[in-house]
């Protein structure tokens, strides 16, 4: 089928164009306007905005850590309204089908869960199938595993190293390598309270530099094209800025990915030890090219920390609102769950608040600077609409700022920043730049050939509407969204790499599963036939 | 060859099927029980019990929710298997039927070894509070026992001992309760393994606290052996369909979970619920409610139910007859589970797909 969408304003950085124009869709793909043919259908989008479908690079959708959190939080999530739609499980609330649903209606098409350790890769992948709509992908832990660990250790070399994460990747079907808190999660196992950069972990003698600088090297010298990413040390601890910009540093210029970088933008200064280094922080990342951060913004309401950076939950545990919290020292990293929730009036979530949106409008290049809430640990994604506004408005800042401590602000620079993020921006940092940080070639953009998942929205005086319910949306060239309002269910790949190397490790692995864990490396294994729909994955190329 | 019948006649696949399909179709509330099968059998009846405004329950229901209400109510900390048997310098077992519930529980946390990721490479302490009346015995060890009949009254004193506090018991007992204390408090990683009926969540909770006052100096984590028929990965399954865990009913159209109101037994016996689908794939359990009324049962072979099946289909078994993914006690996640006597017995999900298609509406996932 052709699908002519006419008139609209095209928004695609990739390619230079920020003007009125159309935008054919034939099957799948975004074709050239073909002569001498008609559209089989035809939209007339003007006064429209059209984008390319948008791309979350971080976001907690599936796993077992999210699933303890949807069992820990019954009373979280009551449901009020009955399935309207013959969309099986909808409206129901947290459940892998309303996350489909409800990322589909603001127009995101590809959503990537940024943490599952190798022994839960099943469950996760489960669990993405029954996401409707978009693709998805995972990132697959590493940092605080014993075979890791002991191969540093033990000086078995670099190669060593990489054949063991591509394994790892290929077993998980990750899209790329993410390290949670480095050492860590393995130091608190051994009764470790706080962990930095440059502190131990017993047993094996490494420090947490150390570890980063191998999974690095890794998915470097693995072409695996999203660089490392990373959640550092100190996360959420007033003064961690030092940790950070240290961080930044033992990049030694080499790509690296911060996660969530609000949670490490905390200075200790001011009468209550804790003050915004945003800004600071901010400069670092502008001076330092090989280095990109998504924000994980705050926003004010009731959320659950999930998280495999064990210790750190551990510590936050007493924080918890509702009083209550789950620990597990996993395989690996395990993880923690903790409910919290942020207050307007309460000084340090204002600071935390502020923080993030300094990032987002003091770190200059949209190519470096990711759109995210570290969903649902700063925010659940459901408020992307009214961040969206804040980093567009000046004025919706103001009104927010007002509501907000002063002497919380006056630990800040947001109040005295001016910008407002362009849709061009907007589209490079929620499209054309994560495709390019993950090696989606396919997506991000409106060339010719590029994957039809196109959002279109209707601009108006309410920012946060507009992106809250698009106007239409194509998944792979299928109108899926009209008015903000999902029609039917498809069903989107899960992303992942499959990069080369030697496969005696496999058996090393085998050997080291029987012996070690008493059971066979198999039982881990993601059985695509045990998924509930054929052709579950795509690959995505690894040399750069 | 796969049985199916319809009031104990022999009938076709296609003919038990859509007899089912208008049994729970006419029901006013349909209630989906047993979910003894695998998260493929899982997903297959949460999307029926959608589409019939049912209820759902799983068999092991009362145990389940003995560790989940404790979660949700104060909060768990626990661990893998893995962690047990390769970190642990002290286990600590509960309970008369551990080696019941998990026959290779031993075998697999191995510990008479010395934990290899233990800095001190010590031989491990081994601690039994109410072992089975047999003794607590593991390959010819030392295991350290507390007998009680009451594991209430157990656990509340070993906690509030390990908290320095004081307890009125018999001094031979007091020594006891110390000498435990003395070991969890000195525990590197420590872990706490339970499980069985014993249990409540009253017990629970107090171990959990127990557990949450040792982490205030040192680390100690707990081991759940939960109980079978997956009933973990149902839970799981249904944790990420509907945000909830069984015991969650579509009867206003959304999901809602309340584990009194919909408890399938109480539910048929009341006379709330008006037709039922069983299903057992794991083992040949039998309905456990009195009250007649409409049954479709996907059941395993040779189920002695009390009274004949208006419908009923003879299900593999996940992991023998058919390949399934399933929790694993061995690993504490979901695991597939490759079939080891591969037959032509049809899987619970392959049977609900066929009752699903006979009530039309929307396709489903």
């Amino acid at each position: 089928m052709l699908i002519l969408l006419k008139g609209g304003r095209i928004v695609d950085p990739v390619n230079g164009r920020d003007e009125a124009g159309d935008l054919w869709i034939e099957s799948d793909r975004i074709v050239a306007a073909p002569a001498g043919r008609l559209a089989d259908e035809v939209h007339d989008v003007s006064g429209k905005i059209v984008m390319a479908g948008a791309i979350d690079i971080h976001s907690h959708i599936a796993g077992g850590n999210v699933n303890t959190a949807r069992l820990l939080l019954p009373e979280k999530h009551q449901n009020r309204l009955p399935n309207p739609r013959a969309l099986p499980l909808c409206t129901a609330k947290w459940s892998t089908f309303e996350t489909g649903t409800i990322y589909a209606s603001m127009g995101f098409t590809t959503v990537i869960e940024p943490a599952i350790v190798p022994h839960q890769a099943l469950q996760a992948h489960l669990e993405l199938s029954d996401i409707p709509i978009i693709d998805k992908g995972t990132l697959t832990v590493l940092g605080n595993d014993d075979f890791l660990l002991s191969l540093l250790r033990d000086g078995e070399g670099q190669a060593a190293v990489a054949d063991y994460v591509a394994s790892a990747l290929a077993a998980s079907h990750g899209l790329g390598v993410k390290c949670i808190n480095a050492g860590g999660a393995a130091a608190f196992k051994y009764n470790a309270r706080t962990f930095s950069l440059d502190d131990v972990v017993p047993f094996y003698g490494l420090t947490s530099r150390k570890i980063v600088e191998a999974l690095q090297r890794a998915v470097v010298d693995l072409q695996v094209p999203h660089p490392l990413h990373l959640h550092a040390n100190n996360l959420g601890i007033p003064g961690n800025v030092a940790t950070a910009l240290a961080t930044i540093e033992a990049a030694r210029g080499e790509r690296l990915h911060f996660a969530h970088l609000q949670f490490y933008s905390y200075g200790a200064e001011g009468d209550r030890g804790f003050s915004s280094a945003a800004a600071e922080l901010a400069a670092a990342v502008n001076a330092a090219p090989n280095v990109t951060i998504d924000v994980g913004q705050v926003m004010f309401r009731q959320t659950v920390t999930i998280s495999a950076d064990v210790l750190r939950q551990f510590n936050s545990a007493e924080m918890a609102k509702p009083k209550k919290s789950v620990i597990h020292d996993g395989d690996g990293n395990g993880g923690g769950i903790v409910p919290y929730l942020y207050r307007e009036n309460d000084f340090v979530n204002a600071v935390q608040w502020a923080c993030g949106l300094e990032l987002f409008l003091l770190i200059d290049d949209p190519w470096r600077v990711f759109f995210t809430t570290d969903h649902p640990n700063g925010a659940p994604f459901t408020t992307y609409p009214e961040i969206f506004a804040l980093i567009m408005s000046r004025d919706a800042r103001a009104e927010a700022i007002a509501r907000l401590p002063q002497e919380a602000l006056a630990m800040s620079t947001l109040p005295s920043i001016a910008r407002e993020y362009t849709f061009s921006e907007i589209a490079t940092m929620t499209r054309a730049a994560p495709a390019k940080l993950l090696g989606l070639t396919d997506r991000g953009h409106l060339g010719e050939g590029g994957l039809a998942d196109i959002a279109v929205y209707s601009p108006g005086s309410d920012l946060a509407k507009m992106f809250r319910f698009a106007h239409l949306v194509f998944k792979d060239g299928d109108l899926v969204v009209r008015d903000g309002r999902v029609s039917h269910y498809r069903w989107g790949k899960a992303l992942k790499v499959n990069p080369g190397y030697d496969k005696s490790i496999d058996r090393r692995l085998a050997g080291y599963y029987d012996r070690h864990f008493g059971n066979s490396r198999d039982l881990f294994a993601v059985n695509e036939h045990l998924l509930p729909r054929a052709d579950a994955f795509a690959e995505v190329a690894c040399a750069r | 060859m796969s049985e199916a019948r319809i009031d104990g006649k022999p009938a076709s696949l296609a003919a038990a099927t859509e007899r089912a399909a208008a049994l729970l179709s006419a029901a006013r509330m349909p209630v989906i029980a047993g979910l003894g099968t695998d998260v493929a059998g899982a997903r297959a009846s949460i999307l029926l019990a959608e589409k019939l405004r049912g209820a759902y329950d799983h068999m092991h229901s009362a145990q389940i929710f003995a560790d989940l209400d404790v979660m949700r109510q104060a909060g768990l900390m626990y661990t893998s298997p893995n962690e047990a048997r390769l970190r642990a310098d002290v286990l600590l077992f509960i309970g008369k039927d551990l080696t019941k519930i998990w026959p290779a529980m031993m075998e697999r946390l191995s510990p008479a070894e010395i934990p290899p990721f233990d800095l001190a490479r010590e031989p491990r302490k081994l601690l039994w509070i109410a072992p089975a009346r047999s003794g607590a015995k593991a390959d010819g060890l030392t295991i350290e026992t507390l007998d009680s009949s009451n594991l209430h009254i157990a656990l509340a004193a070993l906690r509030a001992r390990a908290a320095g506090r004081p307890v009125s018991c018999a001094k031979r007992m007091l020594r006891k309760l110390d000498e435990f204390a003395m070991v969890l408090k000195n525990a590197r990683f420590g872990v706490a393994v339970w499980g069985g009926d014993e249990f409540d969540s009253l017990a629970i909770e107090m171990l959990h606290g127990l557990i949450r006052d040792l982490n205030k100096t040192t680390r100690f984590s707990g081991l759940p052996l939960g109980c079978d028929s997956n009933a973990a990965g149902v839970v799981q399954a249904s944790g990420w369909m509907t945000g909830f865990p069984v015991r969650t009913s579509f009867g206003r159209g959304f999901p809602e979970h309340d584990t009194w109101r919909f408890d399938a037994t109480r539910m048929i016996e009341s006379g709330e619920a008006d037709a039922a689908l069983w299903i057992s794939a794991y083992g040949p359990e039998a309905p456990p409610w009195k009250r007649n009324i409409p049954l479709v049962a996907l059941a395993a072979p040779h189920t002695a139910f009390a009274r004949e099946p208006q419908v009923c289909v003879e299900v593999g078994c996940p992991g023998i007859d058919h390949d399934g993914a399933e929790f694993a006690r061995e690993t504490s996640s979901l695991v597939g589970r490759l079939a080891s006597h591969r037959s032509p017995a049809p899987s619970v999900a392959a049977i609900i797909g066929q009752i699903a298609k006979h009530l039309g509406g929307a396709a489903s996932c």
